[in-house]
């Protein structure tokens, strides 16, 4: 029989402290969302199971306690870091969940600049992680628009990409070791070592594994060495997609590896770059490292750029500038709030990738189809912002004026609408329907599309490991399924 | 009734970094790499007067909706979304003259483009810009004009061709008046009025109507009696001092036996007034 909510609270009181366990009914309603519902949220609205409780944890072995407990018991549990998650991963489908925040796991355990790498627990965050090594002249390298707010379990949780990827890599390739604790409460920990061929990589089961599978506790990292001095901006305006994925193919493809290739379309770029782009295109790229490769690294891309007459190159402090402001903090996110409120205009993402070859006809079919089939769009584009030797990913973004309709109809008038159209055609394509931030809980319906016949190694991964289905529900793999 | 709305657009100076406050030989500082931003009080004026416009068939009070600005081609952006808003008519005249602070300046244009290019009944202006902060445009063109002026207005409604309701923002309260045009209004801290945002519809429909461009050249700019001598940085900086430790509770417990106790203890042993 299935404990009530009472008796839930009661024992979580019990294994970590009644100081840890928080019942209070608004930290409830906050803790059953995540940024993909907070058009509703911000008015008050909110249409989730209520967790029972949020739990503060502050040791693996709490995180082991408190899994363990909801194991034997069948209780869904959510976990969670930053809260800055964007695709409902963070939700509580099920009656009575379980919220685990391991966002007081923050301590840096330690960084070792003779061997690169930096260990730090699940809620440490990487805006103060990364202010420390570059105190030092080392960089993590990830830098995900949420830097100021997201914390190192759920940047790896959610297979998380940054801002200078092209160069460092996605998070996938920067941990080294991890710490997880399983539904069991059986804590697992895989060593730091540079690499090895000792069966499967064991990380990328829990890389991106979004809470479905086990909770993150701990986190080694690669860590960089970091020369800002060196760093070269380069920016252009050109008239059409086609050639700027063109640009960047070449750049990909003769070995090249900038931080930043950035393509933003004409709609995309006026709301960063009217003031010197009005209806262009910007290609972006950043270029660092030790002198010799920043620098001809940035000789190099200025050569391709200047094969295409379209290109007109701009002051690279225009360029800078705005880089230095484009994340997120607790003031962005509290402003943002507000101009939602008042405006009821909202803008949200959908990100995908796909091969060279079919990436531009992707971007042209969606901007088409979801001109034509939305209402109420107030912005629609899209850029390039993470390259591969073999492909490119796309950021659709939009805005839409909420028009006539309650805050809970928001996201199937519009945000899901939008989400359909492009993962339709992305995967119909032969792209993937999810780049970076994770499948969540929104694009579930989707997801044996996206794997086909590789989705029996998924299933079987989730029945594994979590065959009590505690772990998470709804994210990744449908409820229903 | 006819309601100019006169704005500018600002540089936003959050996003200058330490190093780009370089005070140039013309006192500039080099901010034409920042993207323009519509000033907070003008976007306000701007949606006030939307929303004048959006009620003007319930009350039977057809509204002509203008806007103007005194800007180089910076302002082109926020001209065409004025335009995708359906403003009736939106004006630029365009001027290369350092205007920052030249606020009689602003006002004489302003008062000759109201008498010889388009009689208004209202003029809104925000009160001030981040970048003058001398809040005396609208009290100047007030004075050029002749007409009423009403300061840190925060609300408008129509109530027929001749009157409007203004609220205004007082030392012990709000002010509501029933005012007669003409009038200038000067629009203070004012909620719920960040700027709507057009479609892509209207965009494509509306947002390429061609925007009147005028020159300073054909205005007659008043002599100011104020010179701009020297440009000094504010550093806006307050002493900190950083509380370190391993939980809340830990950090909580040494502020308060560090800074708070004493202070906590010494109000104890004064008697209460």
């Amino acid at each position: 029989m299935s404990l009530k909510r009472e008796q839930i609270v009661e024992a979580l009181k019990n294994i970590v402290g009644e100081d840890y366990v928080v019942t209070d009914e608004q930290v409830l309603k906050e803790s059953s969302v995540d940024r993909f519902r907070r058009f509703e949220a911000y008015h008050g609205v909110y249409r989730l199971p209520l967790p029972a409780a949020v739990v503060h944890v502050n040791s693996t072995e709490d995180v082991a306690a408190v899994i363990k407990f909801a194991n034997e018991n069948k209780i869904n549990v959510v976990p969670r870091t930053g809260h800055s998650a964007t695709e409902g991963g963070l939700e509580t489908a099920l009656e009575n969940s379980i919220v685990v925040d391991g966002s007081g796991m923050n301590q840096i355990i330690g960084i070792d600049t003779y061997n690169m790498q930096a260990t730090v627990q699940c809620g440490a965050s990487l805006q103060e992680l990364d202010d420390r090594l570059r105190e030092q002249g080392y960089t993590t390298g990830h830098s995900p628009q949420s830097k100021p707010l997201a914390q190192m379990g759920g940047l790896v949780a959610t297979r998380s990409i940054g801002q200078f990827s092209t160069l460092y890599g996605g998070i996938e390739d920067m941990v080294v070791g991890l710490e997880a604790v399983f539904p069991d409460g059986g804590i697992t920990r895989i060593k730091n070592v540079p690499r090895r061929a000792a069966g499967p990589d064991i990380r990328h089961i829990i890389i991106g594994n979004e809470g479905a599978l086990c909770y993150i506790t701990e986190v080694t990292v690669k860590i960089f060495k970091y020369f800002p001095e060196n760093n070269t901006f380069l920016g252009y305006t050109l008239d059409n997609m086609k050639t700027g994925f063109e640009i960047l193919r070449e750049v990909m493809v003769n070995g090249y590896r900038p931080s930043v290739a950035r393509l933003y379309d004409a709609e995309d770029g006026s709301y960063y770059f009217s003031h010197f782009a009005e209806g262009k295109c910007v290609l972006i790229f950043v270029a660092e490292g030790v002198k010799p490769i920043a620098d001809a690294t940035a000789t190099a891309i200025e050569e391709i750029v200047a094969r295409y007459d379209e290109c007109v190159k701009v002051e690279p402090k225009l360029i800078e500038r705005w880089f230095d402001h484009l994340n997120w903090d607790p003031a962005n996110l509290a402003a943002e709030k507000v101009e939602i409120i008042e405006t009821k205009n909202v803008c949200n993402t959908t990100e995908i990738s796909g091969n060279w070859r079919i990436i531009n006809d992707i971007y042209d079919v969606c901007m088409q189809r979801v001109r034509s089939e939305i209402p109420d769009l107030t912005l629609l584009g899209a850029h390039s912002s993470h390259s591969y030797l073999n492909g490119t990913n796309l950021y659709f973004v939009y805005f839409y004026n909420v028009v006539d309709c309650r805050p809970e109809e928001e996201l199937s008038k519009y945000h899901l609408a939008i989400k359909k159209i492009i993962v339709e055609e992305t995967i119909n394509a032969g792209g993937s329907m999810c780049h970076h931030h994770g499948v969540g809980k929104h694009r579930t319906q989707w997801i044996e599309a996206e794997y086909d016949s590789s989705y029996y190694i998924l299933k079987k991964l989730k029945s594994a490991f979590d065959p009590n289905s505690i772990m998470n529900m709804g994210t990744i793999i449908p409820l229903d399924k | 009734m006819n309601i100019l709305v006169c704005f500018t657009t600002v540089p936003d100076l959050e996003l200058l970094n330490d190093d780009d406050w370089v005070i140039d030989k013309n006192l500039q500082i080099d901010t034409s790499f920042l993207k323009p931003t519509l000033n907070s009080y003008d976007e306000s004026a701007l949606e006030i007067a939307l929303t004048l416009s959006d009620a003007s068939e319930s009350v039977k009070v057809p509204v002509e909706l203008n806007a103007l600005t005194i800007a180089g081609t910076g302002a082109t952006t926020i001209l065409k979304t004025l335009n995708s808003l359906r403003f009736n008519r939106v004006v630029r005249i365009d001027s290369h003259a350092d205007l920052r602070f030249r606020p009689a300046a602003i006002a004489s244009i302003l008062t000759q483009y109201v008498l010889e290019h388009a009689p208004q009944d209202v003029l809104l202006l925000g009160k001030q810009t981040s970048i003058g902060e001398n809040a005396k445009t609208h009290l100047l063109v007030a004075e050029m004009l002749g007409w009423l002026c009403i300061t840190q207005v925060v609300g408008i409604e129509l109530v027929d061709m001749k009157h409007l309701m203004v609220t205004s923002q007082v030392d012990d309260g709000q002010l509501r008046q029933r005012i007669q045009t003409p009038c200038v209004l000067s629009i203070g801290d004012s909620p719920n009025t960040f700027m709507r945002v057009p479609t892509l519809k209207d965009r494509m429909r509306y947002g390429k109507r061609p925007v009147e461009i005028l020159s300073t050249s054909g205005f007659q700019l008043s002599d100011e009696t104020e010179e701009l001598i020297e440009l000094e940085v504010i550093r806006h900086e307050r002493a900190g001092i950083l509380i370190e430790g391993r939980s809340p509770e830990e950090k909580a417990r040494k502020l308060y036996e560090a800074y708070l106790k004493r202070s906590v203890l010494l109000k104890e042993r004064l008697p209460e007034h």
